[in-house]
């Protein structure tokens, strides 16, 4: 190169090699959007993703099935939901638009603050809700107002109502909104079947879609009950409508369209007379306990009464905390469905089983036996409940006069093992499945029980004789005692209990089998259970009366007043029980066992009654607890006599129950 | 050095007016177009706001490039150096007084005016080294040593503008800079020396000097994609907007990752991919078509200028231009991270369009006196 560089030619070849690299890099963009565009129409990779950030799909809440009574009668349904929302975004100051609805509402201003937080935190476009569950002079004060209460929205929405209240909120349950815990176990299963791992990795674009629809603010799910149990049933499947939104999820246009269409929740109809539910709950009144009552003939439970009962529309938009705490706390354990999850001995309830035990045992019921109001039996004195005995005794009068010291001698010569074969044929210790939850088998002691349970020790001698007067470690649900009402009023048959008689993909009932037991039997067990309620010093027989009779030309039973003169009166046939809570030590037997007012409500006594009517015909059981009623016969046979009463006038099993209409769902062939 | 007039005179203001480069003008006025266009798009045809402001400032920007356009280039040449010293100097007054916006101190709050003095930099820069590189004889220009003034000219604002920080312009500073030293004629083996030196320099202080977390950060943004909720958010957006285009687009405000604002930024620095998602390839390579003919043009000014000051002003100028547009586009399509460069003449803003527009006007000043030559009568000094 020359020394003097012509620095004019250089520039101009450097020119050259900048505007070449220029072109290069221009070029080099231009290749990189031909590249974008080839792999988009490869794999569409960028228009899908263009689509899933501009469409979302929001669900449509499907209307969720009705539960009926027996009849029709409707006992969860959707309701007008009468409600006022705000959007924040839409008012000129949020926190006096707000503070102006609450007085116009008469809110808490705790509950006025609460919702200000609320509105505040949420995206101003978001619609807030503020109080729902309005009366409709609230709810139109509101609507008069609309024009000058600007961003305020009076919305008539839906929800699930429960007409009955108390009465049915055990068997029927509730529905509340998804806890996070449910909707994050249902993501994560979601997220499992997508073969992902559990947790979400950031950036990735996996939404689980039931997680979402479960997050929607309507959406109620089964929480208690048959609503918890028939979930899928009951909910149907969720529509969904596809909406543009911005990237602020803002909702930009609603009609792109609808991807899928709800599918409504199946109605369910359960065997349950609502009428009647009602008159068991209100026989119970304020006592805390259980009426079950079924139809011997197909097993459908006319009445599940569990009291105190509870409001379940306190649970649909979420119970505040002090009243469910005030539920909770309460002694009478209104939230337990005590008829089929509540377990109790059944103490001389049952002697119907030990009875029968007696009988298929082959001794002879005619036998007499020694009753002094002890017996002494390894170096133990075990007690009659009548202080100075029954003198000489035979099983009729035993089962009558409830007399514990002929049991007991039975029982040494029966075994424990003898009994448990019958109890467990009557229905003891079996978990029937009526699409309830928590539905308890109870306890029938025996030696495969006590072995399971503490493998070192040896039976214990005093076992068998408080099993056989349904004391110690025998326990029955309510539902149980009625089964076995129903099945030695049946002669046999081995009834099963049902709830739901139609939808909610119950299968037809299985034929009932019949129970190895000799016809003979049932008609001494009938005879001794109507000895009991109708006989001179039985136990029940002050309750025995039920002051019915057949009207023999239209087969109604009706009052005795009501009915042509001559008339067969109808009557029933039971068994009381008392059944200690607590153990009672020599020292307070000594002194006279202690009663009534004298020791705290918890300590009494439960009270048990089953029954069965007519006896001439049997068709309906009953059975009845009333924890902490001290005697079967003064505080469980009363309300066993006024629901049986009722049950027997109405005559629920006579009466066509209710058929949904199948028309829109034809069978599918095969 | 003596200021003197040329051999040709002061020429009269219509003459000038008539050597204007009128194919600059048009290609400028249809950037600024599109621009009002993407404008009226971002807001649902309603003119007033940014489609109007985008217009009208053009429109008055244009108008005193044209007049600056007329005046003498030996203006140019003497202002260069007090322009330089004085972006200097309000560089310093930033970093010492300077408003502190979106995490960044770039602004002079002046009374009413926001004044960014790192943009005036970007001509000033390219003035001063023109300067430099004029009055420098060719075998001076030849010596190591002569490398040093230019070297400590382009150093001084880009490390203040890296202070502040703003990444983006002090790399349009630096890479003008060192464009117009190897358009001035350094010799390549300095310019390898130079490159190799560098290479050395960061190598050592990512190894030795670094702290991990800072090498994360690096690699982070280098590599947005992997933090897609964050810094790769708008790159992963564009990417898609500009994926999803097709040939032809989504057409006149239907891109709905611009119109649902997945796409952020959109009327700023990512215009080219809303460009893209509403008018296709088509557009966007009409648009890459623009500013492909606007650089030639330049460099052919620059090419045709017989004054070393003119060729390499002019040369600037393109360089500034290029590197504004291929980093802006090369950015918005995730070739590389996103640094807060706009688009000239499409992005809303009137900062980045008024530094352009005077970088035009000094080129459109070149060509109109693309006759002064040197050494005929001792131009310019």
């Amino acid at each position: 190169m020359s020394a003097k560089r012509d620095l004019m030619s250089i520039f101009t070849r450097r020119s050259l090699i900048v505007m070449g690299a220029g072109g290069v890099g221009l070029a080099g963009i231009g290749v990189r959007l031909l590249w974008l565009q080839g792999e988009d129409a490869f794999n569409k990779e960028y228009t899908k993703a263009a689509d899933s950030n501009r469409f979302d799909l929001q669900p449509i809440v499907p209307p969720r099935g009705v539960i009926y009574d027996r009849f029709g009668d409707a006992l969860a349904l959707a309701s007008k939901d009468y409600r006022v929302s705000i959007v924040p975004e839409e008012t000129e100051n949020l926190e006096e638009a707000i503070r102006a609805l609450g007085d116009l509402l008469g809110m808490a201003p705790e509950t006025v603050a609460r919702r200000i937080r609320e509105a505040k935190n949420r995206r101003a476009f978001d619609e807030v809700l503020i109080k729902n569950n309005l009366e409709w002079p609230q709810f139109a004060a509101v609507n008069v107002r609309l024009p000058e209460l600007k961003g305020v929205r009076a919305v008539v929405g839906e929800q699930r109502y429960y007409p009955y209240k108390e009465a049915f909120a055990h068997p029927v349950g509730y529905v509340q909104k998804a806890s996070q815990g449910e909707i994050d176990r249902v993501e994560a299963a979601d997220r499992e079947a997508a073969g992902l791992p559990a947790k979400a990795q950031p950036g990735e674009t996996f939404d689980s879609s039931h997680a979402r629809y479960l997050r929607t603010p309507d959406v109620r799910i089964g929480k208690a009950g048959l609503e918890a149990q028939l979930e899928n049933t009951l909910q149907g499947a969720p529509g969904w409508k596809q909406v543009e939104v911005n990237a602020r999820g803002r909702v930009m246009n609603e009609l792109a369209g609808i991807a899928e269409q709800p599918k409504p929740g199946d109605a369910v109809v359960l065997s349950i007379d609502a009428e009647l539910q009602r008159t068991a709950m209100e026989s119970l009144a304020d006592e805390s306990g259980a009426v079950v009552v079924m139809d011997i003939v197909t097993g459908e439970i006319i009445v599940m009464a569990s009291a105190p009962g509870f409001d379940p529309n306190d649970f649909v938009n979420g119970i505040n905390a002090a009243k469910f705490r005030e539920l909770n706390g309460w002694d009478h354990k209104p939230l337990f469905h005590k008829a089929v999850t509540g377990t109790y001995s059944p103490g001389s309830t049952f002697k119907v089983s030990s009875a029968m035990a007696v009988l298929e045992a082959g001794i002879d019921p005619k036998q007499k036996l020694n009753c002094p109001g002890y017996f002494f039996y390894g170096g133990r004195a075990f007690h009659c409940w009548q202080k100075k005995g029954h003198g000489s005794i035979d099983l009729h009068d035993a089962v009558k006069h409830s007399c514990d010291v002929y049991f007991y001698q039975m029982s040494i010569r029966m075994g424990q093992q003898h009994m448990a074969d019958v109890a467990r044929q009557l229905g003891f210790g079996q978990k029937f499945d009526i699409s309830l939850p928590s539905v308890s088998p109870g306890v029938v002691p025996d030696q495969a029980w006590w072995t399971s349970k503490r493998p070192k020790e040896p039976w214990p001698a005093g076992m068998t004789l408080n099993t056989v007067i349904g004391q110690g470690d025998v326990l029955a649900s309510p539902l149980q005692l009625c089964v076995m009402a129903a099945r030695i009023a049946a002669r046999g048959r081995a009834v099963i209990p049902r709830l739901v008689i139609e939808g909610g993909k119950i299968p037809p009932p299985a034929p009932a089998t019949l129970l190895p037991f000799p016809a003979a039997h049932f008609d001494y067990l009938h005879a001794a259970m109507f000895g009991v309620c109708n006989e001179p010093g039985g136990t029940a027989t002050r309750w025995g009366e039920l002051n019915l009779a057949r009207d023999m030309s239209t087969g109604r039973v009706l009052d005795v007043k009501d009915a042509p003169p001559g008339s067969p009166r109808v009557r029933m046939a039971g068994k009381t029980g008392s059944a200690q809570v607590r153990s009672i030590s020599a020292a307070e037997r000594a002194g006279g066992v202690r009663m009534g007012e004298s020791i705290a409500w918890v300590l009494r006594d439960n009270a048990l009654f089953v029954c069965f009517a007519p006896t001439d015909a049997p068709r309906y059981a009953c059975a009845v607890v009333v924890e902490h009623g001290e005697h079967g016969a003064s505080a469980a046979a009363p309300v066993a006599h006024d629901v049986m009463r009722a049950t027997l006038m109405r005559d629920p099993a006579s009466r066509t129950a209710m058929k949904l209409a199948r028309a829109d769902k034809p069978e599918k062939p095969g | 050095m003596t200021f003197s007039s040329p051999s040709t005179g002061t020429r009269r203001l219509a003459d000038k007016w008539k050597r204007l480069h009128w194919g600059i003008i048009t290609v400028l006025c249809w950037l600024a177009a599109i621009g009002v266009v993407m404008h009226l798009s971002v807001a649902g045809d309603a003119w007033n706001g940014q489609p109007l402001s985008h217009g009208t400032r053009f429109a008055v920007v244009l108008a005193v490039a044209l007049m600056l356009a007329m005046i003498d280039l030996r203006f140019w040449l003497a202002i260069a150096y007090p322009l330089y010293a004085f972006s200097l100097l309000l560089l310093v007054a930033v970093d010492l007084i300077g408003a502190v916006h979106m995490g960044a101190q770039r602004w002079l709050d002046i009374g009413p005016l926001s004044l960014q003095p790192s943009e005036i930099m970007k001509i000033a820069l390219v003035l001063a080294l023109a300067r430099y590189y004029h009055q420098l004889d060719a075998r001076n220009s030849s010596r190591a040593i002569s490398l040093i003034p230019p070297l400590l000219m382009i150093a001084a604002p880009t490390a203040l503008v890296m202070k502040q920080p703003d990444l983006g312009t002090s790399l349009l500073l630096a890479g003008a800079g060192f464009g117009l030293m190897f358009l001035a004629g350094i010799r390549w083996r300095y310019i390898v020396i130079g490159a190799l030196i560098a290479g050395a320099a960061g190598f050592w202080a990512y190894e030795f000097k670094l702290q991990d977390y800072q090498r994360d950060r690096i690699a982070t943004f280098l590599d947005p994609e992997a933090d897609p909720l964050g810094a790769g958010y708008h790159v992963a957006q564009s990417k898609i907007a500009i994926g999803s285009a097709g040939l032809l687009g989504q057409g006149y405000q239907k891109g709905s990752q611009s119109q649902l604002d997945f796409l952020p930024e959109k009327h700023t620095d990512f215009i080219f991919t809303m460009i893209t998602e509403e008018f296709g390839l088509a557009g966007a390579f009409i648009v890459l078509g623009l500013f492909a003919a606007l650089l030639t043009m330049t460099m052919m000014v620059a090419v045709r200028a017989r004054t070393l000051f003119g060729r390499l002003a002019s040369g600037g100028v393109a360089i500034t231009l290029a590197l504004y547009v291929f980093i802006n586009t090369a950015m918005v399509i995730g070739l590389v991270p996103v640094v807060g460069i706009p688009l000239p003449l499409l992005s809303f803003g009137g900062t980045a369009m008024l530094t352009i527009m005077m970088g035009m006007a000094l080129v459109l000043s070149v060509h109109v006196h693309r006759d002064y030559s040197p050494g005929s009568s001792g131009f310019l000094w």
